[in-house]
């Protein structure tokens, strides 16, 4: 099935900003996001940490909606789906 | 006079607390200037820094090795006469956040940490006044206008701190995000136009992009939860 990944900011530098991916059935929004993520490591390891679970401050999306990242490993990603991550900038 | 003659009253007779007064804070503030803003408190507890003018549109170069505060001060009161200014050198922490926004009617976040943003979005969520949000780092930046009992808080939108900035700050972008900030600033005390409340906006200014999210009140907010249950 085909899904968009899309990263933001920093992560769209490192990752690029949009990915159109063939994900297999059944794949939790986790797995697709570092499948994604896969091919940049430092991309990768600013997503996730050490333990291969999302940095606390990264925002997670679905479909426009916010679900929260320690929830991502058992969200299943659908058809058509759109997933977006971001991290907050905190500089003034 | 484009907000007209009451327009330009409620202007005069707002106060606006700026908290920092750096990359988004330079532009806030002169924007905020010579809107007319009647009273404005902007706080910093830092120096001028060579490093900083690249960014920080309120400093020049003779002003390297002075308190902010007291430059800041000064041009804003060349910038607009008309208006008062209170400049204050001091930390923004839990001991003199309730102080420096008591006589506020608004916060505008100019700040460089997400520590010190938290006890902004607290004191706004005790005084009941809006919190205008800004981050921004290299090329990129996000703003969102919190109105406490109507929208998400600050701490429901990005409950972590993202790590402190190893990347610099593109002038521009402070430019950019600030004056998202004044000019939601601006709507507000006009009661004009729609805020960029319950939306972060979301600015790639290498991609050349905005975007916004909508973003939702947590229930388990750290800093709003059951504050304002059955209001909203
Ligand atoms: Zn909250």
């Amino acid at each position: 099935m085909k899904v968009t990944v899309r990263f933001f900011a920093r992560f769209g530098e490192l990752l690029g900003n949009n990915r159109e991916i063939e994900a297999r059935e059944g794949i939790s929004v986790a797995d697709l996001v570092k499948e994604a993520a896969s091919g940049n490591k430092a991309g990768y390891d600013t997503i996730f940490d050490e333990e291969g679970a999302f940095r606390d401050f990264v925002i997670v999306m679905r479909n426009k909606k916010r679900i929260r990242t320690q929830d991502a490993g058992s969200i299943q990603v659908g058809e058509g789906d759109e997933i977006a991550v971001f991290p907050p900038v905190a500089g003034g | 006079m484009l907000f007209g003659e009451e327009g330009q009253e409620q202007l005069q007779d707002a106060t606006i607390f700026i908290a920092g007064a750096g990359g988004l804070g330079s532009p806030v503030s002169i924007y905020l200037a010579v809107l007319g803003v009647g009273t404005l408190i902007i706080a910093d507890n830092d120096r001028v820094d060579q490093t900083n003018l690249n960014r920080q549109i309120l400093y020049r170069d003779q002003d390297i090795g002075r308190r902010k505060a007291a430059v800041a001060g000064e041009r804003l009161q060349e910038v607009n006469p008309d208006i008062m200014v209170k400049a204050v050198d001091a930390t923004i922490d839990q001991h003199t956040v309730s102080s420096l926004t008591r006589d506020a009617d608004g916060i505008v976040d100019a700040l460089d940490d997400f520590p010190t943003r938290y006890l902004l979005n607290k004191a706004a969520l005790e005084k009941e006044i809006p919190l205008f949000h800004g981050g921004i780092s290299g090329f990129f930046g996000q703003a969102t206008t919190i109105l406490p009992g109507k929208t998400p808080c600050l701490r429901c939108i990005i409950p972590r701190p993202p790590p402190a900035e190893v990347f610099p700050v593109a002038g521009v972008t402070a430019g950019f995000i600030g004056l998202i900030q004044a000019t939601e600033v601006c709507k507000y005390l006009l009661c004009r136009g729609d805020l960029l409340a319950g939306r972060l906006l979301l600015w790639d200014g290498m991609q050349g992009r905005i975007e916004e999210i909508p973003v939702e009140t947590d229930p388990d907010c750290e800093a709003c939860a059951g504050k304002y249950k059955g209001r909203s």
